[in-house]
């Protein structure tokens, strides 16, 4: 969806400058920078994909000219890169210090933080989170994860908040302790409008929500972004963000731009490694196949039905557990049966086919009369 | 930009906790609030803004030498307390003040909406039940087969975007409220496919009914209904934005609530763009349950005028903007989306921007103040290194010649608020003008606002010259051919109808600026006494033509010529922009650079050209300055990023990589993208360690520029290519 977003982007350009221009003839006064460098970005674009239509005829190497190594041979020297300017980067990442003050001050006037630039930002939020926002209670969502869930997340402030009042409720005098349901029960709705309280004597009293990536995978649909949306705007919650993607603007509409998020921007390029934020992304230069399968397995896992998952899920352990060997299929019907997850033979044997059909990697071995199967995803 | 002076805990080293489990979870609470602190908070916030103490003077405060925002000392933190409840102050004055005008714009509308909304209860009324059983029982539903409808007011929104409206529907809400009626706001949210008809039940359910349970059954609000307190009151259910609801659940729920209308008195309030909306949105079955009103809301940019009347020229919050960030808004406004709350997020982010930055943004409140005794008394307490920076403004630098004491400092702002008061008296009366010609008050602010338009030497000028206006006249502020300019040439030939009415609303501008007010009551005499000797045909006779006619127009003729002359002279004598004033920069924003940036973040350009130069941030000793040559120890995918440049849309990863790893190979060699040559597949095979690490490398620089959303992975299609997304900053 992101994708088909950051393409429509490229394809209106060229009208949009058309319209600006329109706009700033009204307006009678110099034409900004920015209308120069659209006219370029459009400029660029035609010329690169002219450029790529000639380099397309000439360049026909393939990526297996290149003398692949080993995916686990790759994979391990990812892991043991060895950083560059690390002194700089962190003397950089250290410059920024002297901004957390006005970034509070900036939080503590209802603004909310956005932080962009190239490298990883997880460090620097979670300094600034820790070291300047000690008054405060703070929850950090970690958006490059490939799922987050929003209610829970909900949930949690809400308790934090919770803690933080009554806190203050022992030190204020005269304030009464409301009793009420328990957060995990309440509706999203009931737990919003609890973050969005009006506290008629303190408006420096609330919680922050650290999300780095804000864009990142688990959290690009627009519902929650809308979640996101809301719970930016409720009265007692401020928002530190960062985004990496360059069109990560274009997540938003101008009602969460304008009146919920109220974002201030500011342009901290860390270039630290996206050490973590990059670890749930395939290596291009390991076997593309074997990225495409472990897509398409979970593809193909999510749609399997509760059953036939519980059995993949033993299968699965049992070949963490024993790198080496299959498991027999006797023990793996005699486990499924214990779990109540198939009642007969008949069953398991039409939940193993289907994963052989869809290409699950089970590898079946005849020993000695003991059917073993092995997993190898 | 200089760092303010704020407490900030003694910093923490910046530890790499990628090890840490938190990283693998979705979310985690990191720490809970110190509860020390709020206790501190609680017994500091019951205090009333005339209770602020400032933190007295201390001799021994250590003094820096670059006296800026670093040279506070150590009572930053309570001066940062100080500023923070300056900015609240300011803010919700400003705020304030915004409500009620753009509440002011719209009373007519909302008087005719309430209006209209009476008589649409009481024809409801007329065909309704008695009791409150029969309101409650669920059949039957209708008590004759005549299609019930629900009266609608179609409110038509004048504006490409809706985001600007949100708030006139809120506050139409509120007014009905005021005014007695049941409210319930429906976002367009509520009426998603997802939740069906449920999710705007359950929502109409829990703005209406305290402690609503979270079921979606209409029983539970006729039974809300038939409360004593809550009988006999429209309900009225706005729904700011029509276009953006599921079509389907919007009609569903029409048809609901006519089926209950005669028992419950519901009325739509909608926001539409055209008045085709609610045809293209409903079938006809659930529009015939609409009875439809038209309404129309007014323009942004009447708006526009009327808050920077409200909020710019009226100088009553101890902010102000100076001229680049008034163009700048105002462009932004004009050519961003036209919306007035984009406007008030600017000024918003300009007012934090100033507090937090100006060290002495705090006396800002106090130098509105007619009152001087608080101001005078935030003077005497100001330590003496924030008295030392006053003086060192570069405002203060070139006017004065005074003794740097605190009573020139006080003296010093009374001026300034006298001065603004002159100023905005002035800009108020060529507003007037503007009216008649249709100039916008933004541009004539932003006009006004420019120190480039007057030719007065800012290094020359004094404070005192102002109010004598001896030397001004020598200085000649040059506004021809600029609005002003226009402005004074429209009263030469304002027909005197026109002119009777501008002098009477200069008299209420010019009120309290004792010396123009004269001759504008001067001007308003000999106007009437001129005006009384003709009779009604010629006062409507434009005097315009009157002097192309040469005849007995020359008496009228001279009184518009006056009445210029007394403009260009307003406007000579107190017209000085805000940034030619001393001691502006305490209560004027002016750096419109960072207001940009922080507005208006610019990604897609700043994270290429953070790739591009990163040299620039990361300041080494080893890798070139020179931005043309690709040195190897730059940054990876910085190095990949600068490669990627030589390609079209396509990057062949073979290619890419052999000039990747060409560049890192390259030990002396300094090499420029420019002049790539595919040279690559010369390298020596190199050691299978190195080899490695050089693939992982490249893979990781790959999955860099895909996080940046630069590059995209190859497809299926293409599996040796790689994709280019962003072309060019």
């Amino acid at each position: 969806m992101f994708e088909q977003r950051l393409d429509s982007k490229e394809a209106t350009i060229a009208g949009k400058d058309i319209g600006r221009v329109e706009m700033d003839l009204r307006v009678g006064e110099e034409v900004p920078m920015e209308e120069d460098d659209e006219f370029m970005l459009s400029r660029n674009y035609f010329l690169a994909k002219e450029a790529g239509s000639t380099s397309r005829k000439k360049s026909t190497q393939k990526l297996s000219d290149i003398d692949l190594i080993d995916e686990q041979v790759l994979r391990m020297a990812v892991s043991a890169i060895k950083p560059k300017h690390e002194k700089e980067i962190e003397s950089l990442i250290k410059s920024y210090k002297d901004l957390y003050s006005k970034w509070l001050f900036e939080l503590r006037c209802g603004f909310g933080l956005l932080m962009y630039g190239f490298g990883s930002k997880k460090i620097l939020l979670e300094d600034f989170a820790s070291t300047a926002l000690t008054d405060y209670g703070v929850v950090v969502i970690n958006g490059y994860l490939p799922s987050v869930n929003i209610k829970q997340v909900v949930i949690t402030l809400a308790e934090v908040l919770s803690d933080q009042l009554k806190d203050k409720r022992k030190n204020s005098t005269g304030s009464k302790s409301r009793t009420q349901q328990p957060f995990r029960s309440q509706s999203i709705e009931d737990l919003l409008s609890f973050l969005n309280l009006q506290l008629p004597d303190d408006n420096d009293c609330f919680i922050c929500v650290v999300i780095h990536d804000i864009d990142g995978p688990s959290l690009r649909d627009s519902e929650s972004q809308q979640y996101l949306a809301r719970i930016a705007s409720c009265s007692l919650v401020r928002m530190v963000a960062s985004v990496d993607h360059v069109n990560a603007p274009l997540l938003w509409d101008k009602k969460m731009v304008h009146t919920q998020f109220n974002w201030c921007w500011y342009h901290v390029p860390t270039f630290a490694p996206y050490k973590v934020e990059g670890s749930f992304f395939p290596l291009v230069l390991a076997n593309c196949r074997n990225a495409q399968t472990t897509k398409t397995a979970l593809v193909v896992l999510q749609s399997l039905t509760p059953n036939a998952q519980s059995v993949f899920k033993i299968l699965a352990e049992y070949q963490l557990a024993n790198e080496k060997e299959g498991m027999p299929i006797n023990a793996l019907y005699t486990k499924c049966r214990e779990r109540f997850i198939v009642s007969n033979q008949v069953t398991l044997n039409s939940h193993l086919t289907e994963f052989k059909d869809h290409d699950l990697s089970l590898k079946e071995f005849l020993v000695a009369s003991f059917q073993i199967f092995s997993c190898c995803c | 930009m200089s760092p303010s002076p704020i407490s900030i805990p003694p910093s923490s080293p910046i530890a790499d906790d990628t090890t840490d489990d938190n990283v693998l979870q979705p979310f985690f609470v990191l720490h809970k609030a110190l509860p020390q602190k709020c206790q501190r908070k609680a017994a500091g916030s019951t205090r009333t803004r005339r209770k602020i103490d400032l933190p007295h003077s201390s001799p021994k405060s250590p003094e820096k030498s670059d006296a800026v925002a670093s040279s506070v000392g150590p009572n930053d933190a309570n001066h940062e307390r100080l500023r923070l409840e300056a900015f609240n102050m300011t803010w919700s004055k400003i705020d304030t003040t915004i409500k009620e005008v753009l509440t002011r714009i719209h009373r007519n509308l909302f008087a005719e909406v309430h209006q209209w909304a009476l008589e649409s209860f009481l024809a409801l009324k007329s065909g309704k039940p008695r009791h409150a059983l029969e309101i409650q029982s669920p059949y039957p539903l209708l008590d004759n087969v005549i299609c019930r409808q629900i009266p609608t007011a179609m409110i038509l929104t004048k504006n490409a975007e809706f985001v600007d409206d949100m708030l006139t529907f809120q506050e139409l809400g509120e007014h009905l409220k005021y005014k007695g009626c049941h409210i319930a706001n429906l976002l367009s949210m509520d009426f998603c496919a997802k939740d069906g008809i449920a999710g705007c039940l359950r929502s109409l359910l829990r703005q209406l009914v305290v402690d609503a349970p979270d079921t979606a059954d209409m029983s539970v609000l006729s039974s809300w209904y038939c409360e004593p307190e809550n009988y006999d009151h429209p309900v009225i259910i706005v729904i700011d934005d029509m276009e953006r609801c599921s079509g389907a659940i919007l009609a569903d729920f029409i048809r609901l609530l006519s089926e209950w209308v005669n028992k419950l008195p519901v009325i739509f309030i909608m926001g539409v763009a055209t008045t085709d909306t609610a045809k293209k949105l409903l079938p006809s079955d659930a529009l015939q349950h609409l009875q439809a009103s038209k309404f129309t809301l007014g323009s942004p940019l009447e708006r526009m005028n009327a808050l920077v009347e409200a909020v710019l020229v009226k100088p009553s919050f101890g902010f102000n903007i100076g001229h680049n960030v008034a163009v700048f808004m105002r462009n932004y406004f004009l050519g961003h989306d036209g919306t007035v709350i984009s406007f008030v997020r600017a000024l918003k982010l300009a007012c934090v921007k100033h507090f937090s930055m100006e060290p002495l943004s705090f006396l800002g409140i106090d130098v509105c103040d007619e009152n001087e005794v608080f101001l005078h008394g935030k003077c005497d307490a100001l330590p003496d290194t924030l008295l030392k920076y006053a003086f060192n403004l570069p405002s203060c630098k070139r006017g004065k010649d005074c003794k740097n004491s605190r009573d020139d400092l006080g003296e010093g702002l009374s001026d300034l608020r006298k001065l603004l008061k002159a100023w905005s008296s002035v800009i108020l009366c060529l507003c007037e003008v503007g009216k008649n010609n249709k100039i916008q008050l933004l541009d004539i602010f932003c006009e006004a606002t420019d120190p480039a338009l007057s030719s007065l030497d800012p290094s020359n000028h004094k404070l005192e010259r102002l109010f004598n206006g001896q030397n001004l006249a020598e200085g000649r502020l040059d506004f021809k051919g600029g609005l002003i300019g226009q402005l004074v040439h429209t009263v030469r030939e304002l027909p005197l109808s026109s002119l009777i009415e501008l002098l009477d609303l200069w008299s209420i501008h010019t009120e309290e600026l004792y010396e123009v007010h004269g001759e504008v009551r001067e001007l308003q005499s000999v106007v009437k006494s001129s005006n009384s000797g003709n009779n009604l045909k010629e006062r409507q006779i434009d005097c315009h033509k009157m002097s192309m006619s040469l005849c007995a127009g020359r008496t009228s003729l001279s009184v518009n010529g006056k009445a210029a002359a007394l403009l260009d002279n307003m406007v000579r004598k107190f017209l000085m922009p805000i940034e030619c004033l001393c001691f502006h920069e305490i209560i004027c924003f002016r750096n419109v650079d960072i207001l940009q940036s922080a507005l208006i973040g610019n990604p897609r350009r700043n994270i290429q050209v953070d790739l591009m130069k990163s040299t620039t941030y990361i300041k080494c000793s080893c890798c070139s300055s020179n931005e043309n040559v690709l040195s190897p120890t730059m940054h990876d995918t910085s190095v990949m990023y600068n490669l990627a440049q030589e390609h079209g849309d396509l990057i062949n990863l073979q290619d890419w990589y052999q000039s990747f790893k060409s560049t890192v190979l390259s030990t002396n060699k300094l090499k420029s993208p420019l002049q790539h040559s595919p040279m690559s597949k010369k390298v020596k095979s190199s050691p299978s360690e190195s080899e490695a690490s050089i693939q992982a490398r490249f893979c990781r620089a790959v999955i860099e520029l895909q996080i940046a959303g630069l590059i995209r992975m190859p497809s299926k299609r293409r599996p040796d290519f790689v994709q280019r997304v962003a072309f060019g900053l």
